[in-house]
Formats: structure tokens, sequence, C-alpha cells
């Protein structure tokens, strides 16, 4: 049978001996082939208004606000612009005021060699950096840098970051995964919680420098572990702290956090950005402060941006540990490295750091003494509650009442400010996982001078009156 | 995301439209029946069939099976759930790209009944895959999941 006699077999002769069934299926196939040709097409969705009514349809739109209106009480409202250079003086709205209200523990920003040498660094390097540290970002300062850390620490490697905050919110989740188990106090700062949320792991809150509360939360954790022995054995447990808490002004209790953490097997993760460079005999922070070997800390994450007087932060530890981060810190993997300016000030704010150990003993000093003023004075006392402990540079008064709080704050700091004295008062976000009561956040620094102190202390009197 | 170019978000819409398609489409089926025909041990009913069940094999595959878009490889936004014959012209019904991709496996079972002379066996065979890329097709059963089957 050749192909051609297909070709031309005449339709008669198909449908001769075929049950009737396949001819009206056929049938029924050819109509459907017809209705498909001849359907229109649907409509495209588009309607077609009328010139009159497109008018009346764009009369009648009212746009809603892109942003709600702010409350009055809003902070943004209540403007207060620094002009020049902020140091143990500040100019706020034109006045010139004593300076309580930036972080710059040691007085370092006053410090001309600081200035000079990283205008020198813009000469040689130029402003910026050019990239991440893995992709072409770094420059042999970055190295030095850390190489100095590592040895002003005693441990073995340091990593440096361009931005304190995203520091201690990379450090955190690079270590802490889904299904680790981490244990926090509940006061600590914003950057914290936020690694907290990122290392997605289950958190566990213990109460403010609660040692009893975290060893019961402890022990709860040993008796689920002790059910499931195979899911444990892949649990990490972390334990986050700060060295002084940002929120409250108090130390941490390291000796009691060191112990519970080798009894329970925790890794301790420490921030101590407030505590760098204030506290202990050369300013290693709370570790020398209670005399305890930094190896027994797993890693101590810290700013750069209080007491070092430059921007960035470091995490400091064994290598083993911190290398890890070179690959895994987001922070440090995915953002622009630190500017070679910054990086050559901070060199030079180390340098000061190690040669003059007496800057930290002023600092303390002052610290102590303007707690001690700040207790006996009876008409502060009456309206305020000092938090924080004596050595600490950071103070924060909680007004008594717990009547209209905030604003009574805001009025409270435009007095100080009309007498030449700049504070302020902490401001916190609806999303943090605590929100301690409104207060007063008085930051010392080291060149305040006696004089000074007992000037802040009048001025906080004739305020609260 | 330049796709397509021209504003052409998704190009799954639009390239069954372009200039041309329906001849290429033709020729593409005509050379593969005559692969198949010159197969020697095949029939000519057999090659009939075979390149009929191909043909509504890729149908029921590309246009019916697979979802998403091939062009945007990540953010497939709305065509994520969609199959590609629901994506063509925007779910638009009774274009000139799905009448004529209605219409072919239509023809296609009306040759191979002719040259099979309407053979009991090949019928059914190519009735049942006929069966499978027409109702798909069907405005009705646009976004229909039948039984759930290939909800994600």
């Amino acid at each position: 049978m050749t192909a051609m006699s297909f070709v031309f077999i005449p339709f008669t002769f198909i449908f001769n001996d075929v049950a009737s069934i396949y001819v009206y299926l056929q049938i029924m196939l050819a109509l459907l082939i017809l209705w498909i040709i001849f359907k229109k097409k649907d409509p495209n969705g588009k309607c077609k208004l009328t010139q009159e009514e497109e008018a009346e349809l764009i009369s009648k739109w009212q746009p809603f606000p892109l942003v709600k209106p702010a409350p009055k009480s809003h902070r943004g409202y209540d403007k207060r612009v620094t002009e020049g250079k902020i140091g143990k003086y500040i100019n706020v709205n034109g006045i010139n005021c004593l300076n309580l209200s930036s972080h710059d523990f040691l007085g370092l920003n006053e410090e001309k060699i600081i200035e000079s040498s990283a205008i020198e660094s813009i000469r040689k390097y130029g402003i910026g950096s050019c990239g991440p540290r893995g992709f072409f970002g770094t420059v042999d300062v970055h190295l030095e840098l850390e190489e100095r850390l590592a040895k002003f620490m005693d441990l073995e490697e340091a990593v440096v970051y361009a931005y304190g905050f995203s520091t201690i919110s990379s450090a955190i989740p690079a270590y802490a995964k889904r299904g680790d188990v981490i244990f926090v106090d509940e006061e600590v700062n914003f950057a914290i919680q936020k690694g907290l949320d990122a290392s997605r792991s289950e958190i566990k809150y213990f109460k403010h420098n609660d040692m009893k509360d975290l060893e019961e939360l402890l022990l709860k954790q040993a008796q689920l572990d002790s059910k499931n022995t195979k899911k444990a054995a892949r649990t990490r447990r972390f334990l986050v702290i700060e060295g002084i808490y940002m929120k409250t002004g108090r130390l941490c209790n390291l000796p009691e956090l060191v112990s519970l953490s080798k009894k329970y097997k925790l890794r301790i993760f420490v921030d101590e950005s407030i505590s760098f460079g204030t506290l202990g005999k050369n300013g290693k922070g709370v570790t020398e402060h209670f005399n305890i070997p930094v190896t027994d800390v797993d890693l101590i994450m810290t700013s750069l941006e209080m007491a070092a007087a430059s921007v960035g932060g470091f995490c400091v530890g064994s290598s083993f540990i911190v290398e890890h981060q070179r690959l895994s810190g987001l922070g440090y993997c995915f953002s622009a490295s630190l500017p070679p300016l910054l990086t050559t000030a901070a060199i030079k704010a180390l340098d000061i750091l190690e040669n003059r150990h007496e800057l930290i003993d002023e600092l303390q000093n002052v610290c102590c003494t303007f707690h001690q003023y700040l207790l006996k004075s009876d008409i502060i006392m009456n309206c305020f509650t000092l938090i924080g402990d004596d050595i600490s540079p950071i103070k924060h008064l909680r007004l008594r009442n717990n009547g209209n709080n905030v604003q009574d704050l805001g009025s409270i700091i435009s007095k100080c400010e009309h007498m030449n004295l700049a504070i302020t008062d902490t401001a916190y976000l609806d999303i943090e996982k605590k929100t301690p009561i409104p207060s007063i956040k008085l930051a010392i620094n080291r060149l305040l001078t006696n004089d000074d102190l007992i000037r802040v202390i009048n001025i906080l009197e004739k305020a609260v009156c | 995301m330049l796709v397509g170019g021209h504003g052409d978000s998704n190009p799954n819409t639009s390239w069954l439209k372009s200039r041309g398609m329906w001849f290429s489409y033709t020729i593409g089926m005509l050379v593969l029946h005559l692969i198949i025909l010159s197969v020697p041990l095949l029939t000519v009913p057999l090659a009939w069939t075979i390149t009929n069940l191909i043909h509504n094999l890729i149908h029921f595959v590309f246009l019916h099976i697979i979802k998403g878009a091939p062009w945007i490889p990540q953010d497939q936004g709305e065509s994520r759930r969609l199959t590609h014959w629901e994506q063509i012209d925007n779910g638009r019904q009774f274009t000139k790209t799905r009448k004529f991709l209605m219409a072919t496996p239509i023809i296609m079972f009306f040759l191979t009944c002719f040259y099979t002379k309407n053979d009991p066996n090949h019928f059914a065979v190519n009735f049942v895959s006929l069966v499978f890329v027409t109702l798909p097709k069907l405005p009705q059963f646009h976004e229909v999941r039948l039984f759930g089957l290939n909800k994600y």
C-alpha cells in the first residue's frame, strides 16, 4: 500500500462500514470548531468613560495621606539642631551647652592627634574604601586596626565592622541559627534584639541582672534536654549580655554569668559597647573589671562609636570563632568597609588608650563623684530615682510619679537647655521587647571638672523645681 | 524587570501572537509527521496516530501542566500559579491565538481519523488524547484545578 492511495481515498468510503458513534463525534467536533472560530473575542476589560464621568470621578477622589500625621508629643516636633563640633561643649539651637548627651566618655573627640591623623589619612587614601572587605575594600589600615585590637584585648583575632549597630546585630546570627536557644537579659539594647530576630533561634529572656531567674531557666532547659538527648546534642545554647546595659546603666554580674555558662555549657557573648574603654585598669572592659580571663568569654562585640570616638565596631575572640564571621557576618560581608580615615582615627584612639591609662581612672572618678552628688541632692532624689552603677558613665534618672512622664521630661530638658546644659531623654521604639519607663539619660565624660559637676547638679535642681 | 522589552513584562503572553507563528507551527507539524513517516516499520495510520499523540502530549505538558514563565526566573508574581495557556493574552478568552491553538488538535484529529480510516483502536486513543487537550482549553476550565491536581 503506498502513501498516495491514502491521500485520494474518497470520503464516502471512510464512513461506509463504521459505527455511527464515530460519525456523531466527528460532527460534534466540527461544530465545536465552527463555534470556536465564530465566537467573538472577550471584551478587553477596559470600559470607556465620557469626559464628564471622568471629571466627576476625579473630583470625588480624595488622596490618603502617605504617612499618618504624628501626635503633637512626637519627638520630631521637638527640633534640636546642633552646630559645629561636638566635644565637651555642644551648640544646641544656638545655645552653647555643657554636653552630657553624647557617648564620648573619654573625651577623645577633643584630641587634636586623632583629628590630624584622620586628615592625613584622607590625603593618602581618599574618603571611601570603595567596597566590602572581601571585594577590594580592604586597606592596610584595616588589617593594622584588627591586629592592634586583638593585641590590645590579649586575644587571637579581631574583625572590624563598618557600623557599631550592625556589628552586634550580625555577630549574633552568624553563630546562632534556627533550633538553637539563646538566653538573654530582658533589658538588652535594640542592636542585640535585632540580632536575636535575625538568628531565628528560640529566645529566652531572664529578668534584668537576676541570676536566680536565669538559673531557673537553665534548669528547665536542662530538664527538656534530658528528655530528648539526641536533639539536645545538636542544640547550641548561647548567653547574650551587655557589659554595661545601655537601658539601665548597670553592670552585668559577669563572675556569676561565667560560672553559670561553664556549668550549663553556654557560649557567652558580651556586648561591650559602653564598657570598652571605660571599665578595667586598661580600659579592656568588663572582663578586666571583674578580673576574669578574657578567654572565659567566647565573643566580645564592641562598638567603636563610644569611647573610641570613631565609627564602626569590632568583635574579638579566638581565631577559630572570629574567623567564621568573615564569611558569615552579614554586616562584614555585604557592607562597604570602614572608611580609612575613620580606621586611622580608631588606631590613634587605641594608641591613646594604651599609653594613657590615667584617662580611665579619671573617667571612673568623675562617674563616681557625679553619682555621689546626685544621691546627695535631695531635690533631685525627691523627683527621680537614680538607676545605674556608680562606676558606669551612663546614668538614668527616672521620674518617681508615673503621671505624664514624657512631657515632664521634655520640659525639664528644655529648661536645662536654656541654662546651658544639654541632656537627653531616652527614646525607644514600640517594637522593642520591653520598653522601660522613660528617663533622662546622662552620659558622663572625662573632661567634666568638679565645678562642672556641681553646676550640672545646680541646673538640674533648678529645672526640676 | 526588562524581560520582553518595550514594557512587556511577560513574553509568554505575546510570542504566540508574533508574525509567521501559525505558518511555523504548521511547518513544524509537517516536518514532525514526515520524519515519523520516514521510519520504515511504521505504517501510514500508525505514523498519523503517533504524530497526533506527540502533538497533543506537547500541548498538554507545555500548555496545561508547567506553570510560571521561563522568562522571569526570580519573582514570577501572578504567573507563578498560572499555566502557559492561562497566561496567553493575559487570560483574555477567544483571542486569535487561543482560537488557533484550540482548533489545531481538532483538525489534527480529523486528519488522523481520515488517514486511519476510522479504525476503532486508533480512534479511541486519539479521541482520549484530544479530550485531554481540549477540555482544559475551554474558558469554563480557566484556573480550574480538577480534584486539586497540579494545584501548586
